[in-house]
């Protein structure tokens, strides 16, 4: 079963590429603009996609393989559903962002760049998101939370629990 | 271009300019009132979003005809989300951190009733007989407003707001001189290249324009990484059109068709409004082929950068555009001889770019006559850090630090129970410095900030206080620039990997008594030896807090004591007994690590074994207590009370 | 092409104008330490930071691999302020790469061993923190081994990969201290594309990259 899923996963992201390489020439100077397209798209850079690209410009896989573990925007494995990013520039960090990013360490059971068994959460650290003033600030999907303390991340993570059995509370069949 | 061209472009540009001078005429001088809301990063994230929304909808359940806004930032993030209201009648009055039901009360109030809520006014923008003015606010009245005169007051997304201010003046004007001209006014200004290195721009473009290719590009570095500085985010974030007029002035000088706007992936929202900037000029005609009806072409393209602080370098920005791994080269050859795919390039700063339009305009004996002997006309600082009003900065080059810190924006934020000490500026951001306050008179230039050891940098200056430890901020940018090194060279990739690993050990308490001087040997050696400007300065936050704090590095090594009480391997947490406030159990909550227990006589305690040290009960208890301390070195933390049995 | 003289450590030398400090010096008996050089490469990378020089008329010491030479340059190889930077460069390398020398296969024609010799210091650094990475050797080959921690990161084996050889199998990846010598997706490289021919490991100064018969 895995295996299919699994197999049907690559043939979509294939198709997905395959439909991004159509807006772009093939010429080297695109390999940064195309592997933020797949990123967008897919949400992360699999390594197939990587060897697809790489063939439609002409270059090495290896080549793209080096540009897209050079640059911290691009993800290699799967984020999850929830990411949540801390900010760590110089604002937050002397207002304690470090102390927030542990407490995220500590809830989450995993290390920056990490993502949770369930694929619920993925924690990365960013540099300055430009909301100085709001220091500490945490970013969830795409929501800002502003003057950040250790204990308002169980309130977040509880919120997001609640939402979530909400939801699928909504699409059950108990009643 | 002949003459008759020349006159054409004039003619062109008249006919666009009235059409912008009439819309802006109906929209903010007309007979309805106007509600400018700051929808940059900083106010959205504050909630702008949902103040217009309560804006539109409370005018239209009062049936209230009035023009809601948005503009981009005027630099006063403290106060964030600001919103001005301006009314036919009255001078345009500035109002902050509005909330959407402030926006209601707004409505009812000023636009129904007309009365201007003089509680919630931050000021008016005009003097008048009613309410205070900007003018009595060291804030408004000591900055000099030259390239974000504009931010906050114009639409960022719309052109014909940019050209009723005076936009595209300069390009035009620039468009009836040779490009010869135009370089030799940008030379004669003496404007400075403001990402940091202050090459002078005039004579950067003379090499460019005398480059022999026929294809040359120009590049506009917005690849602003610098953690702690939002300067440039703000600037495009709020007038891209500016930065769109000086890069096609600078295109034009030096004859270069094609362009890049370099900015990070991590602006969206400048990622977007300079994309419709780019839509909007070639729209109407000023970007593209013929433009304005001559024979000038010029394009750009949005570049967005992929995060890597390193290819803020300009020869590693152009490998990032060539589709490489950013790693800088060696240089000579510059880029404005040899750049992007091999042509001649001029890669400009934004915030050089957003000066050039005006001192097109304004002449370059206006633009000389603001500053200092060799740093001419302004510089731009995005304050954070233990400041009071923390936001955008615009100031004359040579107006002291202290000026910037104490008077503009406000000084530093007291503590829970008493008044916190200044420490130092860090400024320049990981390649900069730390100036101690016996510096603070220093003139704001690019020489004077090198005496102390700093630099200009990329406009971040984080104000510290007395509870930041230096060894600790040096670390923090060490770890920074380690992470950021591209690897390529052995001083960057090894020797700030080295300085981080001791820096970490004396964080830790477990630093050596000979630490502090190799500190200071591999960081002059990283200095000498690197390859490009990021390895380079990379060792100035350790040079600097040395040279100032050296005692702290002591204290760290010798004592295992951090004086500003802030590296946590060295401290521990305390609850005095005799202040703390028994049944208030606030601190107990706070706590992530239920490390906090009752005691005899229901007094709090902590378990040091689970105490994670993240200061989160310290800021809960109440200041009329104030019952929780800090000692360091860790082990001379007096004993806790005993636990008390839950059930007994 | 015109010939020039320059003075190197008092030696009066000819060379082509324009010819690559560090090559001429090479050429003529004077050594100075270097790891990333390739003669044959266009353009020096420069990275390794070893080649320094004093030039008169310069303010700090150069990098030798690309400055090139003109008429009348006057070159110092060993001021004190050159082996300064010579030495904490080696250093640096040296805290990073685990020093084995007598089991390593590299042992007494290993680039680092040349240099430390030049500069009279030891192999066995005590000044830097050691700080090796201690990744996992790749013996997939049939050919030959790969020691990642051994690495110095020259880049030598990348560019005859791709440049002289047209293969491509070797690349950068990662960043910083974090930045690696490898094939696609860090793959072993016994199961890279590979043509066998062993140039990566001819060109590689240190013990890194090391044919298996060769090996102790």
């Amino acid at each position: 079963m895995r295996q299919s899923s699994s197999t049907t996963d690559e043939k979509e992201i294939r198709e997905t590429v395959a439909i991004i390489l159509q807006n772009f020439s093939p010429l080297k100077e695109n390999l940064i603009p195309i592997l933020q397209s797949v990123q967008s798209a897919v949400g992360y850079i699999p390594q197939p996609a990587m060897k697809q690209v790489a063939s439609f410009l002409a270059v090495p896989a290896g080549e793209v393989f080096g540009v897209a573990t050079f640059y911290n925007q691009f993800r290699l494995i799967p984020p999850g559903k929830h990411p949540v990013k801390v900010c760590l520039g110089t604002a937050c960090h002397v207002k304690g962002g470090n102390i927030i990013l542990e407490e995220w360490k500590r809830r989450l059971g995993i290390d920056e760049g990490g993502v949770t068994q369930d694929r619920e959460f993925s924690l990365d650290r960013v540099a300055c998101v430009g909301c100085c003033a709001l220091a500490p600030v945490v970013l969830v999907e795409e929501e800002v939370f502003g003057t950040m303390s250790p204990s308002a991340v169980e309130g977040i993570l509880l919120r997001i629990r609640i939402e979530k059995e909400r939801r699928s509370g909504c699409g059950g069949n108990e009643e | 271009m002949n003459r008759g061209t020349k006159t054409a472009v004039l003619q062109n540009f008249a006919a666009i300019k009235g059409r912008a001078l009439e819309a802006w005429q109906r929209s903010r001088e007309g007979e309805d009132p106007c509600i400018l809301i700051g929808t940059a990063t900083c106010g959205l994230a504050a909630g702008a979003l949902e103040v217009f929304k309560a804006f539109e909808e409370a005018a239209a359940a009062k049936n209230v005809r009035v023009h809601v806004i948005p503009v981009g930032c005027m630099g006063h993030c403290y106060a964030e989300p600001l919103v001005v209201i301006r009314k036919p009648d009255f001078v345009p009055v500035l109002y902050g951190k509005v909330t959407p039901t402030m926006a209601g009360t707004l409505v009812k109030q000023c636009l129904v009733e007309n009365n201007f809520v003089p509680e919630l006014v931050l000021a008016a923008l005009e003097e008048n007989e009613f309410l205070p003015s900007i003018a009595d606010f060291p804030r408004f009245a000591r900055e000099s407003r030259l390239i974000l005169r504009n931010a906050g007051m114009i639409n960022p997304e719309e052109i014909m707001d940019y050209i009723a201010c005076g936009g595209y003046d300069g390009f035009v004007r620039a468009m009836q001189m040779a490009p010869e001209e135009v370089i030799d006014v940008v030379r004669r200004s003496g404007l400075r290249g403001l990402g940091g290195a202050g090459y002078p721009t005039g004579k950067k473009w003379e090499i460019c324009r005398n480059g022999s290719a026929a294809l040359k590009y120009v590049i506009c570095n917005a690849d602003e990484g610098d953690p702690g500085s939002f300067s440039d985010r703000a600037l495009i974030e709020s007038n891209p059109h500016l930065l769109l007029e000086g890069i096609l002035i600078a295109a034009y000088a030096v004859g270069a068709q094609s362009g890049y706007f370099y900015v990070r992936n991590e602006y969206p929202l400048a990622v977007k409004r300079m994309r419709t900037a780019i839509r909007q000029a070639r729209e109407i005609g000023l970007l593209g082929g013929e433009i304005l009806g001559s024979d000038v072409c010029f394009d750009l393209t949005v570049f967005e950068g992929s995060g890597a602080f390193v290819c803020g370098e300009e020869t590693a920005l152009i490998r990032s555009i060539e589709g490489e791994r950013g790693m800088p080269r060696h240089r000579p050859p510059y880029p404005a001889t040899v750049g992007l795919k091999g042509a001649p390039t001029l890669i400009d700063n934004v915030k050089t770019m957003a000066h050039v339009p005006g001192i097109v305009t304004g002449g370059a004996d206006e633009f000389a006559s603001i500053g200092t002997g060799s740093s001419k006309g302004t510089a731009v600082f995005a304050v954070a850090g233990k400041i009071n009003n923390a936001g955008l900065v615009e100031v004359a080059m040579g107006t002291p630090l202290k000026e910037v810190v104490f008077e503009i924006c406000g000084g530093i934020p007291r503590g829970k129970s008493k008044a916190k000490a200044f420490k130092a500026i860090q400024i320049g951001g990981p390649s900069g410095g730390c100036i101690p306050e016996q510096f603070l008179d220093t003139p704001i230039d690019f020489d004077s900030l090198q005496e102390p050891g700093a630099m200009m940098g990329s406009g971040g200056m984080v104000v510290l206080d007395e509870d930041d430890c230096m060894v600790e901020v040096a670390r923090y940018f060490l770890d920074f620039t380690q992470k950021e090194s591209c690897g390529k060279c052995t001083f960057c990739r090894v020797g700030t990997r080295q300085l981080l690993t001791i820096l970490e050990d004396i964080t830790k308490g477990v630093g050596r008594s000979e630490d502090i001087d190799l500190l200071v040997e591999l960081s002059e050696d990283i200095k000498g030896g690197a390859l490009c400007g990021l390895g380079k300065t990379a060792p100035n936050p350790v040079l600097t807090t040395i040279k100032y704090f050296r005692h702290e590095y002591e204290a760290h090594i010798a004592r295992k004591c951090c004086p500003a009480m802030m590296c946590r391997d060295l401290i521990a947490y305390y609850i005095v007994p005799e202040k703390c406030e028994r049944s208030c159990d606030v601190c107990v909550g706070s706590c992530p690590t239920e490390a906090i227990y009752t005691a005899k006589h229901r007094i709090k305690a902590i378990d040091q074994e689970k105490c994670v040290k993240c200061a989160a009960c310290m800021e809960v208890c109440p200041p009329e207590y104030d019952a929780i301390v800090k000692f360091s070195p860790a082990d001379t933390v007096p004993p806790a009370p005993p636990r008390i049995e839950e059930k007994e | 092409m015109k010939t020039i003289t320059l003075t190197i450590d008092e030696k009066t030398v000819e060379a082509t104008e324009g010819e690559m400090l560090l090559w001429v010096a090479l050429d003529n008996d004077i050594y100075i330490p270097n790891l990333c050089a390739l003669k044959a490469r266009p353009l020096p990378d420069a990275n390794c930071r070893l080649c320094w020089v004093d030039i008169e008329g310069r303010s700090a010491p150069v990098t030798a691999c690309n400055e090139p030479v003109y008429n009348g340059m006057v070159v110092k190889t060993g001021t004190e302020r050159v082996v300064r930077l010579q030495q904490t460069a080696l250093e640096l390398i040296l805290s990073t790469h685990p020093v084995d020398c007598g089991r390593c296969g590299k042992n007494k024609r290993c680039e680092l061993q040349k240099i430390a010799r030049h500069l009279r210091t030891k192999l066995k650094q005590k000044r830097l923190r050691d700080i090796s990475k201690r990744l996992p050797i790749d013996s997939s080959h049939s050919l030959f081994s790969y020691d990642p921690n051994k690495c110095v990161l020259c880049g030598r084996c990348i560019w005859v990969c791709k440049e002289e050889q047209k293969v491509g199998t070797l690349h950068f990846a990662y960043r910083g201290f974090a930045m690696v010598v490898t094939a696609f997706g860090g793959a072993p490289l016994g199961e890279a594309d590979c043509t066998m021919c062993g140039r990566c490991v001819e060109v590689c100064p240190v013990g890194s990259l090391i044919f298996k018969n060769a090996e102790k």
